[in-house]
């Protein structure tokens, strides 16, 4: 689809791909669009926020690599050349002379083809390695999670949606000794970007104490650890918010959720 | 020569690679290779794995030459473009997140050390529009574009919301399409 004029929405967006910052399916659609749609209003906004991207590049200290990389690339280029020299070339040499090119041109494209499939392996081995440390580290927040729910000393608090979220369920797990609250979040619909949902701490006096400032996810879940604020020891209820991006520091919108000990 | 003859005379060599013009390649590596390896080493951080990167970066201008079109952008900004998208795909298979030392992330740029390859005034010009960014908007660009991290990655990893995020990003990136629009026009 072309558009026929810009919008902020549009800036955006070219805004966010050109310093790659759109996550991967998004940037994918909008790689597809500016090859495919021919859509003028976004390639040039793209090429205006594509030069000041490139700035952050054109602004670093300059820096040489060694004369040996382009020694390489030069090889593998006349490697590559020496194989359609060969197909071409009329045959007016000697049977020795031709071989002796055959064999070293096959020598160079060995040669290329071994330092291609040492590069792939070793970026196979760096994707696996890459992923095991991803599984520790999720093993290890499972675990964490685990020692949490289990621990004898966790108290549970329900809280039940409230006004325009009556279908809105949660659930802290606070964990005393290590001080963290695992709170639960289902059937509460994502907020709007100039919108947050903000966690309250509700003491026996005083007022409420911010906890943390979230969104859900787009089927209404959330799963946040959340170190329990510093003097949250007379706690008598918690209560989820929707307040301005960014929070506030104290309530000022309707109650979403709402749950005491 | 101005920049925009710089692009002609890019985009002909460009041309000439898609013919297999050899040469052309070495005009090009020449002309760029310090400002690509600049960016590459400057993400992957290790001198070794970043001139293979380099090597796999030309070798594949050189491929793809012939697919190259103007509306990709000037041919410097096609190669940067390869460069980085390489450089982030090996850091990423390297599972290493750039340490960025405090002193760069507290520093503006630096002006960059003098580089024959590159019309001097140009590379300062865009330090000082760099300059202009306050630390808050430039730490979300550099983490975007030198660590590859997608905005919500960003205001997850500087506990941000991500409407904030953005709003800074959108600001470095105004401030800087403002500053570098007068140099590009009188180019």
């Amino acid at each position: 689809m072309k558009h026929h004029e810009s919008s902020n929405e549009l800036q955006e967006k070219a805004m966010l791909y050109a310093i790659g910052a759109l996550p991967e399916e998004e940037r994918r659609d909008y790689a597809r669009h500016l090859e495919e749609d021919g859509c003028a209003v976004c390639i040039s906004e793209n090429l205006e926020f594509q030069n000041a991207a490139q700035s952050l590049a054109m602004g670093l200290p300059s820096n040489t690599p060694s004369g040996a990389v382009k020694e390489r690339l030069m090889a593998q280029v006349r490697a590559e050349a020496g194989t359609n020299v060969f197909r071409v070339a009329p045959p007016s040499r000697n049977f020795w002379y031709w071989a002796e090119k055959l064999v070293l041109a096959a020598a160079v494209v060995l040669l290329a083809i071994t330092a291609t499939i040492n590069s792939g392996l070793r970026r196979d081995v760096g994707t696996l390695t890459s992923r095991l440390v991803e599984l520790e580290d999720r093993v290890r927040r499972d675990g964490v999670t685990l020692a949490t729910l289990t621990s004898p000393e966790v108290r549970v608090v329900n809280l039940a949606g409230q006004g325009v979220t009556p279908q809105a369920r949660a659930r802290i797990f606070w964990n005393e000794t290590d001080r963290v609250w695992l709170l639960y979040v289902t059937g509460l619909p994502p907020v709007p970007q100039d919108r947050d949902y903000q966690l309250w701490f509700v003491p026996q006096r005083g007022n409420p104490q911010s906890a943390r400032v979230f969104n859900t996810n787009a089927d209404g879940s959330a799963m946040l650890e959340i170190p329990v604020p510093a003097g949250a020891t007379d706690f008598m209820a918690a209560a989820v918010t929707t307040e301005p991006a960014g929070g506030l520091p104290q309530p000022s919108g309707a109650f979403v959720l709402l749950g005491a000990d | 020569m101005s920049t925009e003859d710089q692009a002609d005379n890019d985009q002909d060599l460009l041309r000439r690679m898609a013919s297999k013009d050899a040469q052309a390649l070495e005009l090009f590596y020449d002309r760029y290779y310090r400002v690509a390896f600049a960016l590459v080493i400057r993400i992957v951080r290790v001198r070794q794995e970043a001139e293979d990167v380099l090597a796999e970066v030309f070798w594949q201008v050189w491929r793809q030459s012939g697919r190259y079109t103007p509306s990709r952008g000037k041919p410097l900004s096609w190669l940067l473009t390869i460069a980085r998208t390489r450089a982030i795909d090996s850091l990423r298979a390297s599972n290493r997140r750039p340490q960025a030392d405090s002193n760069e992330m507290d520093a503006p740029s630096r002006v960059p050390q003098e580089d024959p390859s590159a019309q001097a005034s140009t590379r300062i010009a865009i330090s000082r529009c760099l300059e202009l960014l306050s630390r808050e908007q430039r730490v979300p660009l550099e983490m975007a574009y030198f660590e590859g991290m997608s905005h919500s990655e960003i205001a997850g990893a500087l506990n941000q919301p991500l409407g904030t995020m953005k709003d800074r990003i959108r600001t470095a990136m105004t401030t800087l399409r403002k500053c570098l629009k007068p140099r590009e026009a009188s180019a």
